[in-house]
């Protein structure tokens, strides 16, 4: 959907010295959406989030902003603001100054831009707070200016980096909530960039994955959990049960594989080309299954085992069952329901819950 | 690069620093530097007469340089994590000697220190020699020790007192601490500012000159081949030999501050109070302490009756004949000039300095290393020869127009842009680059961000260019004896004839009008800045 | 501008300058000095002067009365540094007078074509060792080498005022005796240069004189004046220094005492004009008037220095030529060969 495409990289490719820190990227960012990078740190997306706010000359490649080649423009001709990591707020002005700042620079008249940045300081929930300091803040309320100092600029697209990564988890939480409403509210096309893959699913309309520089999968939250394409992407977005298999019969819509002693047929990924005796991995997430005690009534696979550990995760109950040679991780949700199990269990699974991965 | 390009206004900013470095350091210099040519160089080098100030040089600057930096670590270690009293006191009396021109004070030390000397004879009855490498050795350690201090206090309340209270908490004695954590941590800037130290000993011409005896460095050579013989040629050759150790110990400075300086430079200052000393090591250091006060003070106060006295030693009675006669003709333009000319060039000096910095330091542009050099070399030049080259290079019929106290305010500036620069480097360095990004993703240009973020956050950096560019700049003589015109006459210079007139009451009531004048000028300027009054040598 | 434009530009002009200095060198060179007196001297002359402070306020006073040229004066008491400085400043002359300092600073200009050759009306009548042949300079003052006590310090160590310089190798004089730095100072190497007159050029007798007065010498003082102080202040018997600024020490400090040595030598003052003058008919008035008496006189009694002219008196207790006993002292000689002699002193004295 090129027309939509707000934000564009294609065959970027940026080096630092003899190391190549993002190798020949491309996605489309479409228009108002809340779109995240996200990967392990060195991974490149930060890199990618800075060529394209303007910060580093990419090495190849090209950055379009609303059909725009932005590569010859200075940092601050892109319409794009930047929230940063460590806030980098400017600590000889006060919370109004800080957020006037951008309109100051943008020569907006005197009495428009106190009512712009009053509202903005009301939108993130700041009002009153406007002739304190910075470091008289919070740093929940440190972010807070943060964002507003970037929204009351009205940018194309708003560029985070880690925002939330120095904020304590309930506080993360909750500025994780209020981002995703602002930007629905706004309908301002979101860059974000995350390690977190938990934020990264639970805020994005589309995802990132990037390893080594390069953007391992991208899509909506829902393909990149349970259809990763790679063993890395399945590994670094949550827990999940990687088994060796093989293929051993390909039908329209569905494989079978076997593994162990086992043996079942599931879903076929429609993107990755398999064939008839190829190791492959299946990918299992812990709550994809039902467990209960063994001599359950089996419904889809069924897999017979007895609980090797198990750990309380206040939500959900943490089974590690041991299945022929290997352990499986098993997600019980609402463990209060009934007593934890111990002993022999069986397992059960739907077969369209398996992915399967070429290894 | 690109992103010069992207910004035409950067790079026209960054083109006129580069011209403007290229037409007031480097092309004053390059015409001091070919002056002897290459058969005066050769002949020069041949006649051999370089070899035995060349070792003095050496032989002096290694030992002014130890004991000045002992001192001075003991003084900054005392002021740094010591609890004995008085500290705002030993802070003002360690800032003195920076403020005054250091051939009085070696004037002073002789009287006391001299073999009529009122300590050495007066009161120990001992008629010591003062003169030669004892007494250059004696003078600069006290001369210098203030500006190793500054150096070293400055790095040593840099380093992070977390990491000694965890030593502490290990179960290490604090002198343990001190020689396993503090010592190892503080190494690098440690190791720069005994350089910076050897540079300023190394460039010293008026304690050597007065307290020589036989003994002549290569700053000395280089002024008696001028002034004994008029022999410009020579002397140039002098200071090229000069500049050259002068640049091999900043080249070694540079190596060591830069890449690994294990002191914790973190925007977030370290609320963590260090561990406390026993009370006998604060007693020490007060004790240490006073008695380094106490010698300055002598110094100083010797000065000070001086100015005071008919005839100091011989003719006690008092008077103020010597403090009528500053006051006349045109000694108070000279007063007024020496105000004017270290405030302009200061002023201008700091903000040079400052954007410079910014643009090499935060830059990404072929050549920045070159700059970055080119703006450190004017602190190994010899004042007097940076005087010589201005005068060679603009001394020019066409430029006969332009009134002669820019030329003098112009050289002042370029020849403290080191100061100022290093103090902006190290003022960088602890500014994240994130907040400079900040105001650019907000719409401001670079130029915009420097202004707007930058320049306000390094007001520290630039009050130390400001402050220390005017304390050299009203104590300089050299680097005017050969810019200076009648109506541009200023106070050290007219010390330098009233000393050489062996008008020493003259001198010395010259001398402390001089001093009071920069310091209510430094007062003044603190109220104007609403900034407390920082005072540092040039930062490692 | 790329600085690569910038310094060619710069260099033009530089160059550009260059041709039209040595254009009008040449058309001023060619002809005999002019010899003045024709054209009425008015305006302003700019004077870098090596005298005594007292002096230069005075006698600068004075000349602008008798003429009615005004005068900016450069004050700065070491003549090695004006000549450096006027060397500097040739391509934009600021001095239209180097008046001061023996003549050793002022010949070096005269040779590297920065000084107007002037031969005055008034100078006919001096000694041709007074001036230099084609005018380039002209001897105004005389200053004799001379030696100064402290008679406090000289009765403490039973010394007398010495007759001869040789009788400065007395063993009395161990510890009490301070010179000049020949290295770094005028007098100094005028001292040395002496000794060596005084043994017919016999190097190596004034180089064992050297060696054997080295054993006496407390101190070797880093400027002329300042080795009086040390004497003055009883910091040392004696110093050999110049007799004229020995007076005036004297008149603050009773104590000091002038004696004059026997084979002394002795410097000429000299007095230039700056090529490049905008004011020659002012510059030739100033020469031509210190040649007075009058001139001679006054500045006799401001700095106790002698004149180059018959007539005039030398101050009360000053030596003057005809009664000191001079060496043959050959001005040239001791300037070309000073860089082969001062490096023989110091390996006779071991300091190398």
């Amino acid at each position: 959907m090129p027309e939509t495409a707000h934000v564009q990289v294609s065959h970027l490719t940026k080096r630092f010295g003899g190391v190549t820190a993002v190798d020949d990227v491309t996605f489309d960012v479409p228009k108002g959406a809340f779109a995240t990078l996200l990967g392990p740190s060195g991974c490149g997306k930060t890199t990618t989030l800075r060529v394209i706010a303007g910060f580093y000359d990419p090495d190849a490649g090209d950055i379009r902003i609303g059909g725009r080649r932005v590569n010859d423009l200075p940092a601050h001709r892109r319409g794009t603001a930047m929230v940063f990591q460590d806030y980098a707020l400017f600590p000889h002005m006060t919370v109004r100054d800080n957020v006037a700042y951008g309109l100051r620079v943008a020569r907006v008249k005197a009495n428009e831009r106190d009512r712009r940045v009053n509202e903005t300081l009301a939108f993130v929930g700041l009002q009153g707070m406007g002739e304190r300091w910075p470091n008289q803040l919070s740093g929940g309320q440190q972010q807070r200016v943060a964002v507003a100092r970037a929204l009351v600029i009205e940018p194309q697209v708003l560029l985070l980096d880690e925002p939330l990564s120095n904020l304590d988890a309930k506080l993360r939480e909750q500025l994780r909530v209020e981002l995703r409403t602002m930007q629905r509210r706004l309908g301002m096309t979101f860059v974000y960039v995350t390690h977190d893959q938990e934020e990264a699913l639970s805020l994005s309309d589309w995802i990132a994955v990037m390893n080594q520089g390069r953007v391992e999968q991208a899509g909506d939250p829902w393909e990149i959990y349970y259809h990763p394409r790679t063993a890395f992407l399945a590994d670094f977005v949550g827990a999940v049960n990687l088994v060796p298999a093989r293929v051993t019969e390909l039908a329209d819509g569905a494989v079978t594989v076997t593994f162990g002693p086992h043996r079942a047929a599931v879903r076929r990924p429609r993107e990755t080309a398999l064939s008839v005796g190829q190791d492959v991995r299946l990918c299992v997430r812990p709550e994809s299954f039902t467990i209960a005690a063994a001599g359950a009534v089996p419904n889809g696979i069924t897999l017979s085992g007895s609980v090797a550990r198990r750990a309380f995760l206040g939500d959900t109950m943490r089974y590690w069952v041991k299945v022929d040679d290997r352990e499986w991780i098993v997600d019980q949700p609402d463990p209060g329901a009934g007593a934890p199990l111990d002993g022999p269990v069986s397992l059960s699974l739907r077969p369209e819950r398996v992915h399967v991965i070429p290894d | 690069m690109r992103s010069l390009r992207r910004e035409p206004a950067l790079l026209l900013a960054l083109l006129a620093v580069i011209v403007l470095v290229l037409l007031f350091v480097v092309y004053p210099q390059v015409q001091v530097g070919v002056a002897p040519g290459f058969s005066g160089y050769l002949s020069f080098l041949e006649g051999g007469t370089w070899r035995i100030p060349l070792q003095n040089s050496l032989k002096v600057t290694a030992l002014s340089t130890t004991t000045a930096v002992l001192l001075g670590f003991v003084y900054a270690y005392a002021m740094v994590y010591s609890q004995m009293r008085w500290k705002a006191f030993f802070n003002l009396i360690g800032i003195l000697p920076l403020l005054s021109p250091p051939f009085v004070v070696a004037a002073s030390y002789l009287l006391l220190f001299g073999n009529r000397g009122i300590i050495t004879y007066g009161v120990f009855g001992q008629s010591p020699n003062p003169y030669g490498i004892t007494g250059i050795w004696g003078v600069q350690t006290i001369a210098f020790f203030p500006f190793a201090y500054q150096l070293i206090a400055d790095v040593l309340s840099r380093s992070d007192a977390r990491m000694e209270q965890a030593a502490r908490n290990l179960g290490a004695s604090p002198w343990r601490v001190f020689w396993t954590v503090t010592l190892p941590l503080s190494r690098p800037g440690l190791a720069a500012a005994i350089l910076t130290t050897a540079i300023y000993v190394l460039e010293d011409f008026g304690n050597p000159q007065l307290l020589g005896g036989l003994v002549t460095v290569l700053p000395t050579q280089a002024y008696s081949l001028i002034s004994g013989f008029g022999d410009y040629t020579s002397a140039a050759a002098v200071c090229t030999i000069l500049l050259l150790l002068a640049l091999g110990l900043y080249v070694a400075k540079i190596r060591l501050d830069g890449g690994r300086s294990f002191v914790t430079i973190s925007g977030r200052a370290s609320s963590m109070p260090r561990p406390p000393v026993p009370a006998a090591l604060s007693w020490a250091c007060f004790v240490g302490c006073l008695a380094l006060a106490g010698l300055i003070l002598l110094v100083y106060g010797t000065l000070l009756v001086s100015a005071l006295t008919f005839a100091f030693p011989y003719n006690l009675r008092l008077t103020i004949e010597h403090f009528q006669y500053v006051a006349t003709g045109s000694n108070g333009d000279a007063l007024r000039n020496t105000l004017f000319f270290s405030a302009a060039a200061a002023a201008i000096s700091a903000v040079f300095a400052l954007f410079a910095g910014w643009l090499v330091q935060r830059g990404e542009w072929p050549g920045r290393r070159l700059l970055d050099f080119l703006l450190i070399m004017p602190a190994a030049i010899p004042g007097i020869f940076f005087g010589i080259g201005y005068l060679t290079a603009f001394n020019q019929p066409w430029l006969d127009w332009v009134d002669r106290s820019w030329l003098i305010v112009l050289a002042l500036v370029f020849w403290n842009i080191p100061v100022g620069y290093q103090a902006a480097a190290a003022g960088l360095r602890q500014i994240d680059r994130s907040i400079e990004e900040a105001a650019t993703s907000l719409g401001a240009s670079k130029l915009r961000g420097f202004w707007d973020v930058v320049r306000p956050m390094l007001g520290g950096s630039l009050r130390v260019g400001f402050v220390t560019t005017f304390v050299r700049a009203v104590t300089t003589l050299s680097l005017v004896i050969f810019l200076f015109t009648p109506p541009t006459t200023v106070a050290t210079i007219r010390i330098y004839q009233l000393v050489n007139d062996l008008d020493w009451g003259g001198a010395a009531a010259f001398t402390v009008a001089d001093i009071s004048l920069a310091i209510v000028a430094l007062v003044v300027f603190a109220f104007l800045a609403r900034g407390r009054l920082v005072l540092g040598a040039a930062r490692a | 501008m790329t600085p690569e434009l910038d310094r060619r530009n710069f260099l033009k002009l530089v160059g550009v300058t260059a041709i039209v200095a040595s254009c009008g060198g040449a058309s001023t060179a060619s002809p005999a000095p002019s010899t003045g007196g024709t054209a009425k001297a008015t305006g302003r002359i700019s004077i870098y002067s090596a005298l005594n402070e007292s002096t230069n306020n005075q006698l600068f006073a004075a000349f602008t009365q008798a003429t009615g040229v005004q005068v900016d004066v450069l004050p700065l008491a070491a003549a090695g540094e004006l000549q450096t400085r006027i060397t500097a400043e040739k391509a934009s002359p600021k001095a239209d007078i180097f008046v001061g300092g023996s003549s050793e600073f002022h010949d070096p200009l005269g040779k590297q074509g920065l000084l107007e050759p002037y031969k005055s009306p008034k100078a006919s009548a001096l000694k041709a060792e007074f001036k230099e042949a084609s005018g380039n300079w002209t001897g105004w003052y005389t200053g004799i080498f001379g030696m100064v006590t402290n008679s406090g310090e000289m009765t403490k160590a039973g010394l007398k005022a010495p007759t001869s310089w040789d009788d400065l190798l007395d063993a009395k004089w161990k510890g009490n005796l301070v010179l000049p730095d020949p290295v770094k100072t005028g007098g100094g190497y005028i001292f040395i240069a002496t000794q060596i007159f005084r043994f017919n050029r016999d190097e190596a007798k004034a180089m064992d004189y050297m060696k054997k007065l080295h054993t006496n010498i407390r101190a070797y003082i880093g400027t002329s004046p300042a080795a009086i102080g040390e004497v003055s202040g009883a910091k040392a018997a004696g110093a050999p220094n110049w007799a004229h600024d020995i007076l005036t020490e004297k008149a603050k400090n009773p104590a000091v005492d002038l004696s004059v040595p026997s084979d002394t030598g002795f410097e000429v003052g000299a007095v230039s004009i700056v090529k490049g003058t905008k004011n020659l008919a002012g510059a030739q008035a100033f020469v031509d008037w210190v040649l007075t008496p009058e001139a001679g006189a006054l500045n006799v009694k401001l700095s106790n220095r002698g004149s180059t002219l018959e007539g005039v008196a030398s101050a009360p207790g000053a030596p003057t030529l005809a009664q000191v006993k001079l060496v043959n002292y050959d001005r040239q000689w001791a300037t070309d060969n000073k860089d082969r002699i001062l490096k023989l002193w110091q390996q006779a004295v071991g300091i190398q």
